[in-house]
């Protein structure tokens, strides 16, 4: 009994510590992992539409999928390269790499959509 | 019956015949000195029809040594009465297989047989899908549908009404007096249906046999089963007449009056002379002889024909149908001719409506199938001429650029894709101008 209540205990506290934790973390952050959320809800709406509708023009639902899924994952890898305890290289050079492979994203989806 | 041969010709525009007939005839067999009187009116009558009517009429002993039906390959003739039916030998270079060329080639045909036919009348018979009886001393005989006369009482003399249904074989006009008969029954080949049929057949109560000797076996020939008078009308469009009594060609019957026994009505005229003239207008194709030209098709909208089509095209067919009137081409009127758009098995099968001058035309789509199709007219109607018309024709699948350009369906990846270009381009300014 104290085992569970203490198991409980344990996850509203981590779950407090993530909380505040994450209250910490600088503003640029959150504004990469709001836009993060977007891409990834957009994704799931294109998911749930092909279900209910049908693949029919499947290289145009591959294509939003894609540049959906492409964005987060650059964005992800932006929000790493931006953070401060990373060193290895400069935050100006990553968000240029960003918006590079941004650009090659968006021609290919561009290509692809049909 | 393999002398009919299958020529599958499709119909090309004919110039107007004038016709030639070869008559050997029936009475010119016997020597001079045995002419009678009575029998030497029998062809004529007829034959002033055919006069009368534009054709050209050559008259033949049918033994003469110089009658030919082609010199130098060509035919001479564009038509053969023969009333000759006790006839053994033709002379001059006519014989069975002559003949069978002759309809072979499209040529027409009347053969009257009667009650003494020779072997060759009857191998003539057999070759055009008729068998007459094979007792050569068997007539028809009828004890309910005779025809009531002061004279002869074996019922040899029958008054037949059965005759085919149909306006363009027979004329419009009905024919109400029954017609007389006298002479032998044959009957039809039943793998001919379509192109050998009973034009005029014995009532229910006929059957062929000896009048003068007692039946010993029950006859072969009975009833509805005996023609009495026949047409073929061949693949090549050759119409042939086969009847077995000459003596219903000769101007007693057409001006006899007629009873059927046990009708009262008593008839002027008998039917005979409306009958012949009306079916020998047929034979010799001044009824029901179409031909078909002027085969068109284009896209609707457009006037010229193009070298293929797309799927999913909408296009128009027209073909122009003449019917020969005996004296020109009239427009045929008609609601039952059908055109296919035919691959393997027809696609698209449509009746054509006409104008009422002979066209006829017909627009419909063509198929989701891609492939090399035939437009075909394939035209088969009681009494008339057979039209087979076929043209081909190519059809191709869309090509890369005449699919939709935006396809409705994909508008949210559309929409996905563009919001995710307008995201990145805020969300940069947003990273790089915010502290």
């Amino acid at each position: 009994m104290a085992r569970e209540k203490s198991s409980k205990d344990n996850a509203q506290a981590l779950f407090h510590s993530l909380r505040s934790a994450y209250a910490a973390t600088p503003v640029n952050l959150k504004i990469i992992d709001l836009y993060v959320g977007f891409a990834v809800f957009t994704a799931l709406i294109q998911v749930v539409y092909m279900a209910t509708v049908g693949s029919f023009p499947f290289n145009s639902f591959l294509s939003g999928v894609l540049s959906c899924v492409g964005t987060a994952v650059l964005a992800v890898c932006l929000r790493i390269q931006v953070n401060k305890e990373f060193k290895d290289l400069p935050p100006e050079r990553a968000f240029a790499d960003f918006v590079l492979c941004n650009l090659v994203l968006h021609l290919v989806i561009m290509n692809f959509l049909g | 019956m393999h002398s009919l041969r299958i020529a599958d010709r499709s119909p090309t525009p004919c110039s107007p015949r004038r016709f030639r007939h070869q008559v050997p005839l029936h009475l010119l067999q016997f020597p001079q000195s045995r002419l009678r009187p009575r029998i030497q009116v029998v062809p004529l009558h007829l034959l002033q029809f055919p006069q009368s009517r534009g054709f050209d009429l050559e008259f033949k002993l049918a033994d003469d040594p110089k009658i030919a039906l082609q010199r130098y390959g060509r035919y001479l003739y564009d038509a053969l009465i023969l009333f000759c039916p006790s006839v053994e030998r033709f002379g001059g270079s006519i014989d069975l297989a002559a003949i069978i060329d002759f309809f072979d080639s499209g040529h027409d045909l009347i053969i009257a047989a009667d009650s003494n036919a020779s072997d060759l009348i009857r191998e003539v018979g057999n070759e055009c899908g008729v068998e007459f009886d094979e007792d050569p001393l068997a007539v028809v005989i009828d004890h309910i549908s005779y025809a009531v006369s002061e004279t002869e009482g074996d019922h040899t003399l029958i008054a037949s009404d059965d005759l085919i249904k149909s306006d363009v074989i027979l004329g419009s006009k009905r024919i109400v007096a029954p017609i007389l008969f006298r002479g032998i029954g044959h009957s039809l080949n039943p793998a001919n249906n379509w192109y050998v049929l009973k034009v005029l057949s014995a009532s229910p109560s006929a059957y062929s046999a000896n009048p003068k000797s007692k039946l010993s076996t029950p006859p072969t020939l009975i009833g509805s089963a005996i023609s009495l008078v026949s047409i073929v009308q061949a693949r090549n469009n050759a119409r042939i007449l086969i009847t077995g009594s000459l003596s219903m060609f000769n101007n007693r019957f057409f001006r006899s009056g007629v009873q059927k026994a046990g009708s009262q009505t008593k008839h002027e005229k008998s039917g005979n002379e409306q009958f012949l003239t009306e079916i020998s207008k047929w034979v010799f194709h001044e009824r029901g002889h179409l031909k078909a030209v002027n085969v068109k098709h284009h896209k609707v909208g457009e006037t010229d024909e193009p070298a293929l089509y797309r799927i999913n095209d909408e296009l128009e067919y027209s073909v122009e149908i003449y019917e020969w009137s005996g004296t020109s081409w009239e427009p045929y009127v008609a609601n039952d001719v059908q055109v296919q758009f035919y691959m393997m098995s027809p696609y698209v099968l449509k009746t054509m409506s006409h104008d009422k001058k002979g066209l006829f035309s017909t627009s419909f789509k063509v198929p989701d199938v891609y492939g090399v199709f035939q437009f075909k007219v394939e035209y088969q109607k009681l009494g008339y001429t057979s039209l087979s018309l076929s043209k081909q024709i190519p059809v191709r699948p869309y090509k890369h650029n005449e699919y939709e350009r935006f396809i409705p369906a994909a508008y949210p990846y559309y929409g996905a894709a563009f919001s995710m270009m307008a995201g990145f381009f805020i969300f940069s300014f947003v990273h790089l101008y915010s502290k």
